[in-house]
């Protein structure tokens, strides 16, 4: 590759004006006249061999050669000559820019965010790459392509303008993986990467550099253009409650522990304070001061009656340079007795259901009616079987799902098990050794484990001849299935069957949040269980809004939570829910920057580059001042009083 | 200049204490190019003069008033005693007018000279005759030989209504003057002698004419060393051609060779034929050229 070029090659057909430039000046020499006593003299030295020779020749044409350098200067500025930085003119460049949290720090006390930089700095690419294509791809939790390859430079430019930070984590890896599509229908040799450098999952090496890893083979060179930071910080990265007391009604006041982690920056001592907030009043403040890289964590507690909404909020004592992680919210429920709804032929599982003071069992005798909705149930049919059963997590008891029939079936036999998942929620602490188990699933011919974990299934536990235990998850709903009838097997009559009955009580209660809570991060707002069918509309937190439709299970998913604050979701104008959204993620709060980005191969290790001049460099102005320069010297060249007038 | 009457001058080309120094010199030509006419050069052996140069056998038809007879009384043959000639010798000034002598008071400064050498040539006897010559094509200013001190003012007043103006080369300046001059001597040819032909002619002339050639270059200052500078269109002042010359202050080196050229070409033309030859400045003092430069180069004594 060249390390100049030129954008406007065309112009060079200018160079043909120094055929009449030069005609011109021998034409219309304008000299001034002086008269002399004789030329006998000045004819014998002007036929002189050596004033004739081609170098004299040359320089007594000294006007000619300054106007000849005027003009060449004016057409190499008229085609826009470049020295050729990195990123590199004429060819597809995608520009990827980091959008996350971090990006709306400051670095220093009034200055600009990174953002802005990083506006500027692109701006400078862009008009170095042109009249190359450009495809801008933000990168925030995910990629968008903001444009397509396009060199009209407002479209690129009004993309550049609505570009935002979005209080979510990067995602490198997308970005990459968005820029890898592009180059499998484009021929793109270099990708930009503007960014602060904070990525997830930095990793440090022995000799303190910070690696990003992304598990991505790159097929183009990835130019790292890192923005300078220096920003110190104090963010909360975590923001949990707990309930102290399992036991508890609607209409007493429940106790809670809150935890609220804070993150100081990795390179700064950082003090302040933080404050919690219940339904807007005041109700903790604790000090805090946090040496460099130091993590704590600050407990209050309290009690709710009812649905209580919390927010902390960090008021730090000096410069903090990102704000957006200084506020996070938490709802906490309303304290409940668990539903539980459990066929009347297990007897079993209703009869150590009965230990938990705080569940409700259901059928029962109450005439007071039942739920729409249970949070566990506990069930001999699946749910396509009984599909008016609504509940959180579904406990099935010796059935096949309907979707797994081609892939294992039952059979009468001996089937011992082999193994289970002993770190699984459900099966923790339950000890299956030596159960004798009467039904024998058996899976197909040349079926494997990955057949099942593509259909969405987790095997939880193993047979002699198949899955014994399934677990499904999906967002909102948990379901297991035990593929064998524990009726016909010895597990009721060991410890192990109370126990697991206890972790399935304990997965409900933190499905139905009266365990424990979490705060909510930015990205998408977690599944909420609504009315079916129903249009909702969800108001963000900078007055935009978006509509969304439940479905037959009544859950709303999928709304996207980019900011910091309160979304509500609203149904006909009236509100239905409230949800508190922070960045929560000590990546973002520490600012940290990497100074390596590795991708799978590691020989394409790229570093980051702060400096600004890789970008094409134009020459333009340079020669138009040249020109102009040497039109000075020309003119007074041409007009100094040359001559001693006498005679 | 022009005030010679209020300052009691005796002429306006030169002051009375030049003239009084003027007077006691002479011309010293390297060989006595004389003529018939008697005067006070002498011109070898066999004159009339008192001056006794030599003994020579008698043959018949000579002059018996010139035998010895003292040594025909010791020897008893005759012997004729020679004595020099004195003859007059003819200088001609030849002054160069042509439009290219207006610059920088060269002219004036040739008439200024010419005088001077005409002044000295009257006092020493000789025979002096004048030229000044312009354009060509036109007949030369003359003044016819003259000679004793009576003829001064005739001398000034010839030279004082000298004008200058015209294209005539020297060298056709040189036939023009050698039509109309007759006899022996020196001819002072006082000129710039910037002419593009060549000297070897006009000098061949004049020493076929019988006469010593003393030419005297008057250059003025810019011509000597010309301070130009800058891109020009130079242009000659006697014929009006032009010549462009750029960054003219570069070619200086090389005009002074050229210029050098010139002179050397001038005095070795006049060396070949026993002549002298000397440059001098318009600018230079014209009483250190009559009484130090010329008299230590012997054109004076």
């Amino acid at each position: 590759m060249s390390w100049t070029g030129f954008l406007s090659p065309s112009w060079a057909w200018l160079f043909l004006l120094i055929i009449p430039l030069v005609i011109v000046y021998f034409l219309k020499l304008k000299r001034p006249r002086f008269e002399i006593p004789s030329l006998v003299l000045w004819h014998s030295v002007i036929n002189d061999q050596r004033v004739n020779s081609p170098f004299q020749r040359f320089r007594k044409h000294l006007l000619l050669w300054l106007q000849l350098a005027i003009l060449l200067s004016l057409i190499l500025a008229a085609m826009q000559p470049f020295l050729r930085g990195g990123p590199g003119s004429g060819n597809n460049l995608p520009i990827l820019v980091d959008c996350s949290a971090s990006m709306s720090a400051i670095d220093t006390r009034g200055g600009p965010t990174r953002m802005e930089r990083a506006k500027e700095r692109i701006t400078e690419l862009i008009d170095a790459a042109l009249p190359g294509r450009i495809c801008l791809i933000a990168v925030g939790a995910g990629a968008r392509q903001l444009t397509e390859f396009t060199n009209n430079k407002r479209i690129l430019a009004e993309a550049l303008d609505t570009l935002t930070v979005r209080d979510v984590p990067g995602n490198l890896v997308d970005g990459l993986r968005m820029a890898q599509a592009l180059a499998r229908r484009e021929t793109i040799g270099t990708v930009t990467l503007v960014s602060d450098g904070n990525f997830p999952d930095l990793q440090e090496t022995a000799d303190g550099q910070k690696i990003a890893r992304v598990d991505v083979e790159l097929p183009f060179k990835l130019q790292f253009e890192q923005l300078e930071t220096d920003a110190v910080n104090m963010g909360i990265t975590a923001f949990n409650a707990r309930r102290q007391s399992a036991a508890g009604a609607a209409n007493r006041l429940t106790p809670w522990d809150v935890f609220v982690r804070i993150n100081g920056s990795p390179n700064d001592v950082t003090s302040g304070e933080v404050l919690l907030e219940q339904d807007g009043q005041e109700v903790g403040r604790q000090p805090i001061a946090l040496e460099a890289g130091q993590s704590k964590r600050l407990v209050y507690s309290l009690q709710t009656s009812g649905v209580s909404r919390l927010t902390a909020r960090i008021v730090s004592d000096g410069f903090d340079g990102l704000s957006s992680d200084n506020t996070a919210y938490l709802e906490l429920p309303v304290s409940r007795s668990l539903l539980v709804w459990c066929d009347t032929d297990l007897q079993s599982y209703r009869h150590a259901l009965q230990v938990f003071p705080d569940v409700t069992v259901y059928p029962n005798d109450d005439a007071s009616g039942q739920p729409d909705v249970y949070d566990l149930a506990i069930t001999e049919t699946t749910k396509k079987a009984n599909p008016n059963l609504e509940a959180s997590v579904r406990l099935v008891i010796g059935a096949i799902p309907e979707d797994l029939a081609q892939l294992v079936t039952t059979r009468s036999g001996n089937s011992p098990v082999v193994d289970w998942n002993r770190s699984s929620l459900l099966l923790q602490h339950v000890n299956l050794d030596s159960i004798e188990i009467a039904d024998e699933p058996v899976r197909g011919d040349d079926v494997l484990d990955q057949n099942f974990r593509e259909a969405g299934y987790e095997i939880l536990a193993t047979g002699r001849s198949g899955p014994l235990v399934l677990a499904r998850h999906a967002p909102g709903r948990q379901a297991f299935y035990l593929l064998f009838h524990t009726d016909r097997s010895t597990l009721p009559y060991r410890v192990g069957f109370p126990v697991l009955i206890k972790n399935a009580i304990d997965i409900t209660r933190h499905a139905a949040g009266l365990a424990e809570v979490r705060g909510q991060p930015t990205r998408v707002l977690a599944p909420r269980l609504l009315d079916r069918n129903t249009t909702y509309t969800v108001a963000a937190p900078d007055s935009s809004t978006q509509t969304f439709r439940t479905g037959p299970d009544g859950l709303l998913s999928g709304v996207p939570a980019p900011r910091v604050g309160i979304y509500r979701i609203s149904e006909d104008g009236s509100e239905v829910a409230r949800v508190g959204a922070g960045v929560l993620d000590a990546g973002e709060s520490s600012l940290a920057s990497a100074d390596l980005i590795e991708p799978r191969d590691e020989e394409l290790r790229v570093s980051a580059s702060t400096t600004q001049i890789d970008t094409d460099r134009p020459l333009w102005p340079t020669l138009a001042w040249i020109a102009f320069i040497v039109l000075l010297v020309e003119w007074w060249y041409f007009q100094r009083k040359t001559i001693r007038v006498s005679g | 200049m022009n005030t010679a009457s209020s300052t009691n001058q005796l002429t306006t080309l030169l002051d009375n204490q030049a003239l009084t120094r003027l007077e006691r010199l002479r011309l010293q030509p390297n060989r006595r190019k004389t003529n018939r006419t008697q005067g006070e050069h002498a011109s070898g052996k066999g004159g009339s003069s008192t001056e006794f140069a030599d003994y020579r056998n008698y043959v018949p038809g000579d002059d018996v008033r010139f035998v010895d007879w003292n040594i025909f009384a010791r020897l008893n043959r005759p012997y004729m005693k020679l004595y020099q000639y004195e003859e007059v010798m003819h200088v001609a000034i030849l002054v160069d007018a042509s439009n290219s002598m207006k610059f920088e008071n060269k002219f004036e400064r040739a008439r200024q000279l010419a005088a001077a050498m005409g002044v000295t040539a009257l006092m020493g006897v000789e025979r002096v005759s004048a030229y000044v010559v312009g354009a060509s094509g036109e007949p030369p200013r003359v003044m016819p030989p003259s000679s004793g001190r009576a003829s001064m003012r005739r001398l000034f007043d010839f030279f004082e209504r000298a004008e200058c103006g015209g294209d005539a080369p020297i060298d056709g300046a040189v036939e023009a003057m050698l039509r109309r001059h007759r006899g022996r001597g020196m001819a002072i040819v006082i000129s710039d002698f910037l002419t593009p032909a060549s000297l070897a002619r006009p000098f061949n002339l004049l020493y076929s004419a019988g006469l010593e050639i003393f030419a005297l270059q008057v250059l003025g200052p810019t011509e000597i060393d010309p301070e130009l500078t800058g891109d020009l269109r130079l242009v000659d002042s006697e014929n009006g051609t032009t010549v462009d010359v750029s960054s003219i202050d570069e070619l200086h080196g090389i005009y002074h060779e050229h210029r050098e050229q010139l002179q050397e070409h001038v005095r070795r033309q006049s060396r070949t034929r026993n002549g002298r030859f000397l440059s001098i400045s318009s600018e230079a003092p014209l009483d250190w050229v009559l009484f130090d430069l010329l008299q230590r180069q012997g054109w004076l004594k």
